[in-house]
C-alpha cells in the first residue's frame, strides 16, 4: 500500500491538477508533523525506560547504546569476581581474561581458567566481554530497600499519593456537582451572584495566595497533614462549570417526572442527575486525578517536613536530590512513579481524549 | 486537638447521629433501603434544608460545601493576602505579627530603577529578577504554546488515519508529573546525555561528508534539482499556487536562506530570522490567495536560487569537532531557557490541542462544503472560516496558558532550579524561597510580592482580553 | 359536595406575565377531563398547577375538599405522562416503574406486585429488562403510563402524551388510553391542542383560550351548542363555515346575498356572523338552491367530498358530503343553508345568539 503510493509519487513526473491532487501533499506534510510530534514526545520517555534497566556502570558512563549491556562477572577460583575482558593476541585469537593488576599501557590479565599465568598485553588489545543484562537491581534495590536503598519508602509514598487523589477527587466530585446541580436546575435569588464568585475563583491563580493559604490551612491545624492538600483544592470552578454545562442539557421535565414521584430533591439528585452526568463526571474525574496525582508545589510546601506524608512526587524529588549521582535508581523510581498514570492512560486514553473533547471545557 | 479536628468532629457528630434520628423520625425504612439510608445520610443537610425551608431552600444548601471551601480556601486568603503583606517577622500566629505598613513593599521597590534588579536591595533583585524573567517567560511562552496546540489541532482534526492514536500520544505528557518530566529532561539533556551524543554523532557524519570533494557541486545540484521539482509543484495549477507544496518549499528557502546568510555581506546577523520570515510571508500570501501569489512564488524561486549558488555547502557542513553543551547548566548561552520553553511546550500542549479540537468540531462541516461550492481555496477557508469561528475557544486556552505560564514553578525549580545564576529565577520561585525555604522565612514579604504578582496577571488578563474582544468583535 | 378535584379562581402570572385569569373548575371522581386549546392558552399551566410542579399566585386547589395548594407534587398522590414521556433513561423499565414506589417505601412485594399488574395491563412484561433508549415511540409511551398507573393515583394527569407519535400510533394509543379510562374508571386530566382528541376520548371538554375557560361541556354539546363562536371555529373538522352579515329583528342579511327570517330566541340589531357546518350544507350540481358558490378545489376521498368554494363577494364555504359527486374546477354549483343548523353570532362579543327551538 505504502510502496504503491511512494511509485506513484515517483513516477508521477507529469499530469494535470487533479492527479497532483490526489497525491494529497498536504496529507504528507501533516503526517510528518505528526510523526516528528510522536518521535518527539515518545523518545525521552522511551529512552529513560531503556536506560532505567541498565546496570549501574552504563548508566554512570553514559552508554548511549539502546539495549542494557553489562560486562561480564565471572566467579574465578580461589580470587573471587572479577569483570571478564576479551584479550585478542597478534594472531587474531581470542581469550576471556581478567585484569590481575592495575590498567596501564602493558596490563597484567590471566585466563579466567588459569588465574596464575599473568602475562603482561598491550592495553589496545583488550575489549570488555558484554553481556544484555536487564538490571532488575535498579528497581529491587529501593523497592525491597536492599543495598542500603532504605529512603525511598515507595509503598508509603504510593498510599499517600493514592489516598490524596481518591479522597479529593471523591469530595470534588460530590461538592462541584451538587453546586453545578443547583446553579443548573434551580430559579433562586443570588444565582447570578454565586455564578460570578465561581467564575472569579477561575481566574484566580493558586500561586498568588500561596502564602496566606499557608495561613489558613496553619490555623485550621491540618498542615503537614494529607488533608492539608485534599481540602483546599476540593472545590474547582473548573469543575463546576463544566458539570453545570452538561446538566443545563438534562431536561427538566426528568426532575419533575421524579418530583411527581415523590423523590426528594436530594434523592433526585444521587438517583437521576449524577447517572445521568457520568460523562461529564469522568472528564473531571480524570482531570481531578491529574491534578492532584501530579500536584507538586502546594504538598511540598504542607507536606515535606514529615517523610511518612510524602506523596510520590515529593518522594521522588527527595530521592534524586539525596542521590545525585545514583542516576541509574533515580530513572528506576521515575519510571516506577511514571507506571500508574501510564496504565491509566493506556487502557481509558481514547475516553480521556475524547470525553475532554466533546464535554468541552468550552 | 486541631481546630479543624473539633469543628469536625462536632459537624460528623451532628450529621451522622442528628442525621440518622431525623430521618428515622420522618421515614420508616424498609430492610432493602440500607443503600438509601446511607445516601439520604450523606444528603441530610439538603433533605433538612428541603423539609424546613421547602423547594426554595435546596439551591443553597446545595452550594454550601462548595462555596465554604472557595470562601476559606480562595477568598479568605486573598484578603488574608493584603494583611500578611503589611506585617513583618517570622511569627505564623497572625496576632503576633506587628504591623509594619507598607515597608514590605518599599523593600521590594527599594531599587534606582525596577528595570534594572541589580540597583535593587537583595528582596527587590530576587524579586524584580524573578518577575522580569517570568515576564519575559510568558511573552514567549503564551504564543508559542497557542501556536503549536493550534496548528496540531488542526493537523490532528483532518481526516488522517489513526486520529485517536496521534491524540492520544500528544496528550500522553499531560498526564505526566513535572518531577516525572524533569527528570526524564534532566537524564536526556544532561552533558554526556542522548541529545548532545546524537547531535555529535550528526555532526562528526556530516563534517566527514563535507570534507568529500565534489560535496559542494553535488549538494547544490540536488537541492537546485529538488527546489525545481517544488516549485512547479506548486505553481501547477493554472490559477493559484498549491499551498500544501507552497509550505514545502517555504521550509526551504528558509533553509537555504540561513545557510546563505545574506545578512552577513551587510556585517548584520539575523539571517535565521530573515529566512523565517521570509517563508512566513510566503505561506501567508498563498493562503490568503493574492493575486500576485503566484509572482510571489516564481520570486522566491529566483531568490532561491541565486542563494543556493552562493552557498559553500561545504563550509555550511563543516562543523568541526562537536563539544557538548551543558544544556541546562551553561550560563549566557540561552539555552536553559530554551529547553524551560520547549518542556513547557512539550507537556502542556496536548491540554491546549484537546480544548482547540473541541472547538474545531463544533464548526459545523456544511460551512466547508458550502466554501468548497464557492472555490475557497484551503488557505482562505482556514482564515476566513476556521480561524474567526475558533476565536472565541483561542481566547479560552490564550488565557488559560497565560495564568498557567505566570505560575510556572514546578517545571523550573525541578530542571534548572532558576540557575544558572539567576538567568530562569522565575517569581513563584521566589515567594516560595522567601517565605518557605530560608530558615527565617519572611512571609510579609512572600505575601506582598504575591500581591503585586496578583495584579501583574491581572493586567495581563484584562488586556488580553480586551485584545480579543476587539479581533472577534466583526 | 366533595369534588375530586376542585379549582376556585386560579391566578398564575410568571412575573408580569399572567397566564390563567381566574380558573374555576370542578371535577368529579372517575371522570375523563380534557383540557383544549390554542398553543399559549394555558392549558398545560393548569395542569402543571394541579400537578404541584407551578405554585399558583393565588386561589385554591382542592382535593377530595383539603386544600392542597402548599402540599409537595409528590404528596397530593397524583401522577402524571409527560409530553417527552420523561423516562428516566439510565434505568431498565422496571426500575422507571418502581422507582417512585421505592420513594414510598413500600414493601418489595408489593411493588412487584404493582409493577407486574401494569405490565400485564398495557402489554410490556417482555421489554422490563430494557432500558427507554432501547424502546420504540409506542412502547416508551406505555411505559410512561406504565410509571402512572403503579402508584394508583387518585387522578391522572396527561400531558400532551401522543403529540410525539406518528398519526397511526397516535390513533391506536387513543384507543388504548380510552379503554384505559374504562378499564380503571380513575378520574383523568387530559391535556392536548388536537380537538380530534378532545372530542373522541373525552366525558366534558374544558376549552381554554388566554387563559380563561371559555365553555365546559361534553364533547357533543359543545359541538352542538358552541357558547361563541371561537368554539364553534375550534371544535370539528372542517372547520365551521362563517358569513359575515346583518340582523335586523329577526331578518338576516348576508354579505354573499342571502336574505332569511330566523327564529330568534329575541330580536337582534346589528352586525352578525351566520356560522354552518360544512356537513349541514346541502348540494345541487344544475345550480339550484339557496345561493350559488363558485368551486375553488374539491377533495374526493370516496367516503366523503370536500368541496371549497367561494361567493361572488370573495367570503368562502366548505361543504362535506357523505357521497361521490362529479366534480369541475370553477363549476358553478347551488347550495342549500337549513335554517335549523344555524349558529348566530354576535358581531362584536362574538357570543352565540340564542335561537328558538
Amino acid at each position: 500500500m505504502a510502496e504503491g503510493r511512494l511509485t506513484t509519487f515517483l513516477g508521477r513526473t507529469a499530469g494535470n491538477k487533479d492527479t497532483a491532487e490526489r497525491f494529497g501533499i498536504a496529507d504528507f506534510l501533516a503526517y510528518g508533523y505528526l510523526l516528528f510530534g510522536v518521535l518527539i514526545i515518545l523518545v525521552p520517555v522511551l529512552w529513560t525506560l531503556f536506560s532505567s534497566v541498565k546496570p549501574e556502570r552504563a548508566v554512570d558512563s553514559f552508554d548511549t547504546r539502546i539495549l542494557p549491556i553489562a560486562q561480564v562477572e565471572t566467579e574465578v577460583d580461589g580470587i573471587g569476581p572479577k569483570s571478564e575482558w576479551i584479550y585478542t593476541d597478534d594472531n587474531g585469537n581470542q581469550k576471556r581474561v581478567f585484569k590481575a593488576g592495575p590498567t596501564r599501557r602493558e596490563t597484567d590479565v590471566a585466563p579466567i581458567d588459569d588465574p596464575d599465568a599473568v602475562i603482561k598485553v598491550p592495553r589496545t588489545q583488550l575489549t570488555p566481554s558484554e553481556e544484555i543484562r536487564v538490571a532488575t537491581e535498579n528497581y529491587l534495590d529501593p523497592l525491597l530497600k536492599r543495598n542500603g536503598q532504605d529512603t525511598f519508602t515507595f509503598g508509603i509514598y504510593l498510599f499517600n499519593s493514592v489516598f490524596v487523589t481518591v479522597a479529593a477527587t471523591l469530595i470534588t466530585l460530590l461538592i462541584n456537582a451538587m453546586a453545578a446541580f443547583a446553579l443548573s436546575k434551580y430559579r433562586f435569588r443570588g444565582r447570578l451572584t454565586f455564578t460570578i464568585l465561581i467564575i472569579a475563583t477561575l481566574l484566580i491563580p493558586s500561586s498568588i495566595i500561596l502564602v496566606s493559604l499557608f495561613f489558613v490551612v496553619w490555623s485550621f491545624g491540618i498542615f503537614g497533614s494529607l488533608w492539608g492538600v485534599i481540602i483546599p483544592a476540593a472545590a474547582t470552578p473548573t469543575g463546576v462549570f463544566l458539570l453545570r454545562q452538561y446538566m443545563l442539557t438534562i431536561p427538566d421535565e426528568l426532575l419533575e417526572a421524579a418530583r411527581m414521584d415523590a423523590a426528594s430533591e436530594w434523592r433526585i439528585f444521587w438517583r437521576i442527575v449524577m447517572p445521568l452526568s457520568l460523562p461529564a463526571l469522568s472528564v473531571l474525574a480524570i482531570l481531578s486525578v491529574i491534578w492532584r496525582w501530579n500536584d507538586f508545589l502546594w504538598p511540598l510546601i504542607v507536606l515535606i517536613s514529615d517523610p511518612a506524608k510524602h506523596t510520590i512526587q515529593l518522594g521522588l524529588t527527595q530521592y534524586a536530590g539525596e542521590f545525585d549521582s545514583d542516576f541509574h535508581y533515580i530513572l528506576a523510581m521515575t519510571v516506577v512513579s511514571l507506571i500508574p498514570i501510564t496504565l491509566v492512560f493506556v487502557w481509558l486514553q481514547r475516553f480521556i481524549t475524547t470525553g475532554i473533547a466533546t464535554t468541552g471545557l468550552k | 486537638m486541631s481546630l479543624a479536628g473539633s469543628m469536625m468532629f462536632l459537624l460528623g457528630v451532628l450529621w451522622i447521629g442528628g442525621g440518622s434520628i431525623w430521618l428515622l423520625a420522618k421515614r420508616r425504612y424498609r430492610f432493602y433501603q440500607i443503600p438509601s439510608f446511607a445516601m439520604d445520610l450523606v444528603g441530610f443537610p439538603v433533605e433538612f434544608a428541603q423539609s424546613v425551608w421547602g423547594r426554595n431552600g435546596v439551591p443553597y444548601a446545595l452550594l454550601l460545601p462548595n462555596m465554604v471551601i472557595f470562601g476559606l480556601f480562595t477568598f479568605a486568603p486573598m484578603i488574608l493576602n493584603f494583611y500578611v503583606s503589611f506585617t513583618g517577622g517570622s511569627s505564623i500566629s497572625l496576632l503576633d505579627r506587628p504591623w509594619v505598613g507598607w515597608s514590605q513593599y518599599a523593600e521590594i521597590f527599594d531599587c534606582e530603577s525596577i528595570f534594572e534588579p541589580k540597583s535593587c536591595t537583595n528582596a527587590g533583585f530576587n524579586f524584580w529578577t524573578g518577575m522580569f524573567n517570568t515576564l519575559w517567560f510568558v511573552v514567549i511562552q503564551v504564543p508559542v504554546l497557542c501556536i503549536v496546540a493550534l496548528i496540531t489541532a488542526l493537523v490532528v482534526n483532518k481526516n488522517i488515519k489513526g486520529r485517536g492514536f496521534w491524540r492520544a500520544m500528544f496528550f500522553y505528557p499531560v498526564m505526566l508529573s513535572p518531577v516525572v518530566i524533569a527528570n526524564v529532561w534532566n537524564w536526556v539533556l544532561h552533558r554526556k546525555g542522548i541529545l548532545n551524543e546524537a547531535i555529535g554523532g550528526s555532526s562528526d557524519a556530516l563534517t566527514a561528508m563535507a570534507g568529500m570533494t565534489g560535496f559542494d557541486i553535488i549538494a547544490t545540484v540536488l537541492i537546485g534539482v529538488l527546489l525545481m521539482v517544488i516549485s512547479e509543484r506548486a505553481l501547477r495549477a493554472p490559477d493559484m499556487p498549491s499551498l500544501g507544496w507552497t509550505v514545502l518549499f517555504a521550509g526551504f528557502l528558509a533553509l537555504i536562506t540561513i545557510w546563505a546568510n545574506p545578512l552577513s555581506i551587510i556585517e548584520m546577523s539575523g539571517s535565521p530570522l530573515l529566512g523565517l520570515g521570509l517563508a512566513g510571508v510566503l505561506i501567508w500570501i498563498v493562503s490568503n490567495n493574492y493575486r500576485f501569489a503566484r509572482f510571489a512564488v516564481i520570486a522566491a524561486g529566483f531568490v532561491a536560487a541565486a542563494m543556493l549558488v552562493s552557498i559553500q555547502f561545504d563550509a555550511v557542513f563543516d562543523f568541526g569537532r562537536h563539544r557538548p553543551v551543558n544544556w541546562l547548566v551553561q550560563p549566557n548561552t540561552g539555552w536553559p531557557f530554551f529547553w524551560l520553553v520547549f518542556v513547557f511546550t512539550w507537556s502542556h500542549m496536548g491540554f491546549y490541542m484537546l480544548i482547540l479540537l473541541a472547538g474545531l468540531q463544533a464548526i459545523p462541516a456544511d460551512l466547508y462544503e458550502a466554501a468548497k461550492m464557492d472555490a475557497t481555496k484551503p488557505g482562505r477557508a482556514f482564515w476566513r472560516i476556521t480561524l474567526p469561528l475558533v476565536m472565541p475557544t483561542l481566547t479560552v486556552v490564550l488565557v488559560l496558558s497565560l495564568i498557567r505560564s505566570f505560575q510556572i514553578f514546578d517545571e523550573v525549580y525541578l530542571l534548572t532550579g532558576g540557575g544558572p545564576g539567576r538567568e530562569t529565577f522565575m517569581v513563584v520561585q521566589n515567594i516560595y524561597e522567601v517565605a518557605f525555604t530560608s530558615n527565617n522565612p519572611d512571609y510579609g514579604e512572600g505575601a506582598a510580592g504575591s500581591v503585586l504578582m496578583a495584579i501583574v496577571i491581572a493586567v495581563f488578563t484584562f488586556f488580553q482580553l480586551w485584545i480579543t474582544r476587539r479581533q472577534s468583535e466583526f | 359536595m366533595i369534588h375530586t378535584l376542585e379549582l376556585r379562581d386560579i391566578k398564575k402570572s410568571f412575573g408580569d406575565v399572567d397566564v390563567i385569569h381566574g380558573v374555576d373548575l370542578a371535577i368529579e371522581d372517575g371522570e375523563f377531563v380534557v383540557f383544549v386549546g390554542p398553543s399559549g392558552c394555558g392549558k398545560s399551566t393548569l395542569l402543571r398547577l394541579i400537578a404541584g410542579l407551578e405554585d399558583p399566585t393565588s386561589g385554591d386547589i382542592m382535593l377530595k375538599g383539603e386544600r392542597v395548594n402548599n402540599t409537595p407534587a409528590s404528596e397530593r398522590g397524583l401522577s402524571m405522562v409527560f409530553q417527552s414521556y420523561a423516562l428516566y433513561p439510565h434505568m431498565t423499565v422496571r426500575q422507571n416503574l418502581s422507582f417512585g414506589l421505592e420513594n414510598f417505601r413500600m414493601s418489595r412485594a408489593e411493588i412487584k406486585r404493582r409493577v407486574d399488574g401494569a405490565a400485564d395491563l398495557l402489554q410490556i412484561d417482555q421489554l422490563m429488562g430494557r432500558r427507554p433508549g432501547q424502546l420504540s415511540g409506542g412502547q416508551r409511551q406505555r411505559v410512561a403510563i406504565g410509571r402512572a398507573i403503579v402508584r394508583e393515583p387518585v387522578v391522572f394527569l396527561f400531558d400532551e402524551p401522543l403529540s410525539n407519535l406518528d398519526a397511526e400510533l397516535r390513533l391506536q394509543m387513543r384507543v388504548e388510553i380510552s379503554n384505559l379510562h374504562a378499564e380503571l374508571g380513575n378520574t383523568m386530566i387530559y391535556v392536548t391542542h388536537d380537538q380530534i382528541e378532545a372530542m373522541t376520548m373525552a366525558d366534558r371538554i374544558v376549552v381554554l383560550k388566554g387563559g380563561q375557560i371559555v365553555q365546559v361541556g361534553k364533547p357533543l354539546d359543545l359541538y352542538n351548542n358552541p357558547k361563541n363562536k371561537f368554539v364553534a371555529g375550534f371544535i370539528g373538522a372542517p372547520q365551521m363555515n362563517f358569513l359575515e352579515g346583518q340582523m335586523s329583528g329577526r331578518r338576516l342579511s348576508l354579505g354573499a346575498g342571502l336574505l332569511r327570517d330566523i327564529p330568534m330566541a329575541k330580536d337582534y340589531d346589528g352586525k352578525v356572523t351566520l356560522g354552518i357546518r360544512p356537513e349541514a350544507i346541502g348540494v345541487s350540481l344544475d345550480g339550484e338552491g339557496d345561493m350559488q358558490i363558485k368551486v375553488q378545489n374539491f377533495e374526493q376521498l370516496g367516503s366523503v367530498t370536500y368541496i371549497y368554494g367561494a361567493f361572488d363577494n370573495g367570503e368562502r364555504l366548505t361543504v362535506q358530503l357523505a357521497e361521490q359527486i362529479p366534480l369541475e374546477r370553477n363549476q358553478v354549483i347551488g347550495v342549500t343553508l337549513p335554517t335549523d343548523k344555524f349558529h348566530i353570532f354576535d358581531g362584536e362579543s362574538e357570543d352565540a345568539l340564542g335561537l328558538s327551538a
